[in-house]
């Protein structure tokens, strides 16, 4: 391999690791961050020249270390002239009002310096520290997800900010204010207390799980003519490995790895879910035979291990019901699919009443559909129509539209169609809605006489 | 670091749930777990809002005003200084306050201000 490649394979394996252990140690985000870089830059330089090391891992982290150690005795020295000054200043303004007093030499940096806090060597506890931190739930919701993706892929400000949309300054602003919070408000890079533990647990699999949902959902847009398409989509790949990495560090945690089996059941579909004019596809339009199906094979390995520990949650259940939906290549007849539908139905009674979420139950109408018909389907869906949590969601008239389709009423499956083009805000699921009254009026005018 | 904890009563939070606060930890109990350990280093329960006495001073003129400066239905029924390791321990520690269950509490960082350092 060459010594380039080889910083390119370290950065993608080790930069969390590298950077959790200067942050575990000096319990200083920035002052991490650079030294991780200064790292990385110096690997490039040397490596060339030297040959790659044997442990690159350990290279980059002794690296880093040497250079946090640096910056941090700099920092000492500058305090202690500061300080000193600022007595001279002092005894020269006697009699005059006080001024603001010096920094004094800051605690974390003589803390820091302690030769007993490099000497823990635990690579995968330093990244799962770093994930708990980044994960905090006293930081904004939208910072921890920006701040997992740059601390723990090394992802780069500008390609965090392209992959969520948002002007470049905006997202290092909302990466400063994180990383000043930690700080002001005593984050530390530990793991939390036991008595915090499963709450936390769950706030890092939310953020792994929504930067899954940020990528994944881009796979059902127009690649070609959407702004940053290719970052977004390259965000669900990101989320498969923070995922593996939760599934691995956070062993006694079934739903760490019941989430890694459901994205890798999900992802696995992602070539199929864009029709050729940019529509997305739903999954009944899928070719199951151009799923990956070494990805799914890994995702149903993945969730029998998570559910042989006998604590089922959410993810797990959820990763269950995608195992079911990928079986679609192997039915061989319509008692297959409709066996398939009764488990998925099954599912989705277990998962609702694990979450009570609207939005479950709005899925849950769908298999409802399939295995009672349309008009039970219907009733699951006015059941909910209500719930705040669905307001203004085109979901909502866009399932109503299906079954009213299916149940031969085109008129009603028109109206609900127009209601969902006004709330729907992604381009795919726009352009699924046009061909759906597109091929309604097709119906239509093939079966109603139009009034003279 | 050090934290200020400010004990809120909050009547109008929809969240609250009255079978939370019957389960609530007593006081005492949180008093002697906390103060016992050192963690906790001063505080006291607050008179209500309307024995609170304002005070400020403009144009060299001290305004002193009855009752609190704003009408809120939230109200601080007490504080506490705690001491701890970190933000973790912070709240481990608040999320045992009775009130933590029967209203709010807010954990305020101390931002020292050093004015006897040299």
């Amino acid at each position: 391999m060459s010594p380039g490649s080889a910083v390119e394979d370290a950065f993608r394996t080790e930069w969390g690791r590298v950077l959790g252990a200067v942050a575990r140690s000096t319990g200083d985000l920035d002052l991490a961050e650079e030294s991780a870089q200064e790292a990385f830059a110096s690997a490039l330089r040397t490596w060339e020249r030297d040959g790659v090391p044997e442990r690159p891992g350990a290279w980059l982290t002794t690296t880093a270390r040497r250079h946090a150690i640096d910056v941090l005795r700099r920092r000492r020295v500058e305090a202690d002239r500061t300080s000193a000054a600022a007595r001279l200043g002092e005894r020269v303004d006697a009699g005059r009002a006080v001024g603001p007093a010096a920094d004094p030499v800051p605690e974390e940096v003589t803390l820091a310096l302690d030769d007993d806090a490099w000497e823990l060597d635990d690579p995968d506890g330093d990244v799962l520290r770093l994930l708990f931190t980044c994960c905090h739930p006293a930081l904004p919701a939208e910072a921890r997800v920006a701040l997992t993706l740059r601390s723990l892929t090394g992802m780069t400000t500008a390609q965090v900010a392209r992959a969520f949309l948002v002007p470049e300054a905006t997202m290092a602003q909302r990466l400063v204010r994180a990383k000043r919070r930690i700080r002001a408000t005593g984050i530390s890079f530990r793991v939390p207390p036991p008595e915090l533990r499963a709450e936390r647990v769950t706030g890092v699999l939310t953020v792994i799980y929504l930067l899954f949902t940020e990528g994944y959902d881009s796979w059902a847009e127009p690649a070609q003519e959407t702004v940053g398409s290719a970052e977004r989509r390259a965000l669900a790949d990101d989320a498969v490995r923070l995922a593996r990495l939760a599934a691995r560090l956070l062993d006694d945690e079934p739903e760490a790895r019941g989430l890694l089996a459901l994205l890798l059941l999900q992802h696995a579909r992602r070539d199929e879910r864009t029709a050729p004019d940019g529509s997305a596809r739903t999954l009944a339009e899928q070719d199951p035979a151009r799923w990956r199906h070494d990805e799914i094979t890994d995702g149903l390995h993945e969730l029998d291990v998570a559910l042989a520990a006998g604590r089922p949650g959410p993810y797990q259940v959820q990763a269950a019901i995608a195992a079911l939906h990928d079986g679609a290549g192997s039915d061989t007849s319509d008692d297959d699919r409709a066996a398939r539908w009764v488990e998925i139905l099954g599912l989705y009674d277990v998962l609702l009443t694990m979450t009570g979420s609207p939005v479950v139950a709005l899925n849950r109408a769908v298999a409802v559909a399939e295995v009672q018909g349309p008009a039970a389907g219907l009733a699951a869906v006015d059941a909910v129509a209500d719930a705040s949590a669905l307001a203004g969601y085109h979901l909502l008239p866009a399932v109503r539209a299906e079954l009213h389709t299916r149940a031969g009423r085109p008129v009603e499956a028109a109206t609900d169609l127009r209601a969902a083009l006004e709330l729907v805000d992604r381009e795919g699921d726009r352009r699924l809605l046009r061909r759906r009254l597109a091929e309604l009026s097709g119906v239509t005018t093939g079966h109603v006489v139009a009034p003279s | 670091m050090r934290y200020l904890m400010l004990v809120l009563s909050t009547p109008e939070d929809p969240e609250l749930r009255p079978e939370d606060a019957e389960g609530a930890p007593p006081i005492e109990q949180w008093v002697a777990r906390h103060y016992g350990s050192g963690a906790a280093v001063l505080g006291d329960r607050l008179r209500p809002p309307d024995d609170a006495v304002g005070v400020r001073v403009r144009g060299s003129r001290v305004l002193v005003t009855d009752g609190p400066f704003s009408e809120t239905k939230e109200a601080i029924g007490g504080f506490d200084v705690i001491e701890a390791d970190d933000l973790d321990t912070a709240i481990a520690i608040a999320s045992e306050h009775p009130m933590a269950h029967a209203g709010a509490i807010e954990l305020r960082p101390v931002w020292p201000l050093n004015l006897d350092e040299s």
